[in-house]
């Protein structure tokens, strides 16, 4: 099925339901645009194999994000007993963003996926939305936006990560449905560069959530700065990848990005020894799964590393 | 058993997570509390048990906290308090004196033992040791209001909740160690926490998987 010029313009008005898309899209907009059209045509440009290996480069990042907001939120809205019946929606959302990203992975057609564009999109709107509900949840408690209630209320920055499972998988499903023969663009963007950036600046956001809540955890192991110092290092050197020249070296920014990923599953190693420190360590999972460190979550940073990658490699394709 | 917490039965967390080898030890030797008294004579025991079942009267259809036997026990191994009232003597002799003069009140007032008086006789003098209205020669230097108060009514319900009966009577969780507790905003429940009998809520069949 050839989704073709409307569905791009579908595709389009969709990404601006992303409002970290729109964000960004506008910004950069202006500068981008004209260097793509501009190079275009001097382009070797990849062929359609490479774009869709690109895409499911993307699906796999779109999924391992998937399945970190999948645990993570089933730990924790189990926790909180699912109190708010909202609170099964990423449970929902999360498992079906992964498994249209293993479906994503599977798949060798280069045109965007009907179903697989529906989920992103309503993973990434239910992001939004959880969100909203974090927020919110902090706010009305007493004390308000205080410290206490960013600590220990509903994290605000949690819900975004499957924003961004959701805005990854539907980058993916953009360059996924490029023209064979042209350098993929979303939204008159360079798909590299939109993806590039976007996921630099989901790095910085979950950096943020990883620094605040190793703050509430007082750095207490020394392993707990790695989160907070290597990844903004990665997030400048894609983001200065994403808007930098065409024929950048991408060395370095591959380098930390692979870092990141290692970062991600090294993280949950770490936390899975975090509950085993608890008191009645694994024997007492019941208590210490919940109270102590979330394993699920730092292969966040996986996902958005691979994402990177992925953004390295379109990149890279139109370096040549 | 309990109304109020239909079919928890605190005891049966004991080989939980909720539990470790030293919270299974310290409630082994709390429930076997030898029943007869140590430290006390016969007859400043009789008036001791009199003394606990009116401070805190138990249901029949149950076997009682031997509360007497806690406050026995709390003297004998010098279980402290960690402070004294300048007042009142050590806890131990503060017990024989104020149990001897409570049953001399008795005799003055009514020409019986302590124990031996109805209930509401029984309340009429422990009421009146609250309002520090006994001077009897057998209180000597120890007055008798705070006596009642950290002594009589702080040794005996301290002795009650921290039996499991009484945990199991309020709901209470009993001992938390190495497992505590995830759900801390209000009315939010841990699995491992007993369900307060509402209305269609099924609190007794689902306490019988509190563990």
């Amino acid at each position: 099925m050839r989704m073709g010029e409307k569905s791009v313009a579908t595709g389009q008005s969709a990404l601006a339901g992303f409002g970290l898309a729109a964000m960004a899209a506008a910004r950069i907009a202006c500068g981008l645009r004209g260097v793509a059209r501009a190079r275009r045509g001097a382009l070797l440009v990849p062929d359609a194999k490479t774009t869709v290996l690109a895409a499911k480069r993307l699906n796999t990042a779109a999924g391992v994000l998937a399945a970190s907001v999948l645990t993570d939120s089933a730990v924790e809205h189990y926790r909180g007993g699912f109190h708010n019946k909202a609170m099964i929606t990423p449970l929902v959302t999360a498992s079906l963003s992964l498994a249209v990203s293993i479906h994503g992975n599977a798949d060798d057609e280069p045109v965007a996926h009907e179903v697989r564009d529906a989920v992103y999109f309503l993973s990434g709107l239910t992001g939004l939305i959880g969100t909203g509900f974090h927020i919110y949840n902090v706010g009305k408690r007493t004390g308000g936006f205080s410290w206490q209630n960013l600590f220990y209320a509903a994290p605000m920055g949690a819900p975004a990560a499957l924003t961004l499972s959701g805005m990854t998988g539907f980058l993916a499903e953009r360059v996924r449905e490029a023209r064979p023969g042209t350098a993929p663009t979303i939204a008159g963007l360079l798909a590299g560069r939109l993806v590039g950036l976007l996921t630099s600046l989901g790095l910085f956001g979950t950096v943020a959530e990883a620094g605040l809540l190793h703050f509430r955890g007082s750095f207490q192991h020394k392993a707990m700065y790695i989160p907070v110092t290597v990844p903004p290092v990665t997030a400048a050197l894609l983001a200065a990848a994403a808007i930098g020249p065409r024929k950048r070296n991408l060395f370095w920014a591959r380098t930390w990005l692979r870092l990141t990923a290692i970062i991600g599953v090294a993280g949950a190693g770490f936390h899975t020894r975090g509950v085993a420190r608890q008191m009645g360590g694994w024997r007492n999972w019941t208590q210490n799964l919940l109270s102590g460190p979330p394993i699920p979550a730092p292969p966040s940073f996986t996902g958005l590393a691979l994402a990177g990658l992925a953004a390295l490699g379109l990149l890279e394709d139109l370096a040549e | 058993m309990s109304e109020r917490y239909p079919n928890y039965d605190v005891l049966a967390k004991r080989w939980s997570p909720s539990w470790n080898e030293i919270t299974r030890h310290v409630i082994e030797r709390r429930l076997a509390v030898p029943r007869e008294p140590v430290f006390f004579d016969k007859s400043e025991w009789e008036t001791l048990c009199a003394v606990c079942d009116r401070i805190m009267p138990q249901p029949m259809d149950r076997p009682p906290v031997p509360l007497a036997a806690y406050v026995d026990q709390k003297i004998t191994s010098r279980h402290l308090d960690g402070y004294r009232y300048a007042e009142l003597p050590p806890q131990g002799e503060a017990w024989k004196r104020g149990l001897a003069a409570l049953d001399a009140e008795a005799q003055d007032a009514h020409g019986g033992h302590f124990h031996t008086l109805d209930g509401a006789q029984q309340d009429a003098l422990l009421h009146r040791m609250q309002q520090g209205e006994l001077h009897g020669p057998a209180w000597g230097d120890m007055p008798c209001k705070p006596f009642f108060e950290h002594r009589v009514v702080a040794d005996i319900t301290h002795a009650y909740y921290g039996h499991p009966t009484a945990w199991n009577e309020i709901g209470f969780g009993g001992p938390a160690s190495p497992r505590g507790y995830v759900r801390l905003k209000l009315d939010r429940r841990d699995p491992w926490e007993a369900v307060e009998d509402q209305p269609g809520n099924d609190a007794a069949e689902k306490n019988r998987h509190v563990v």
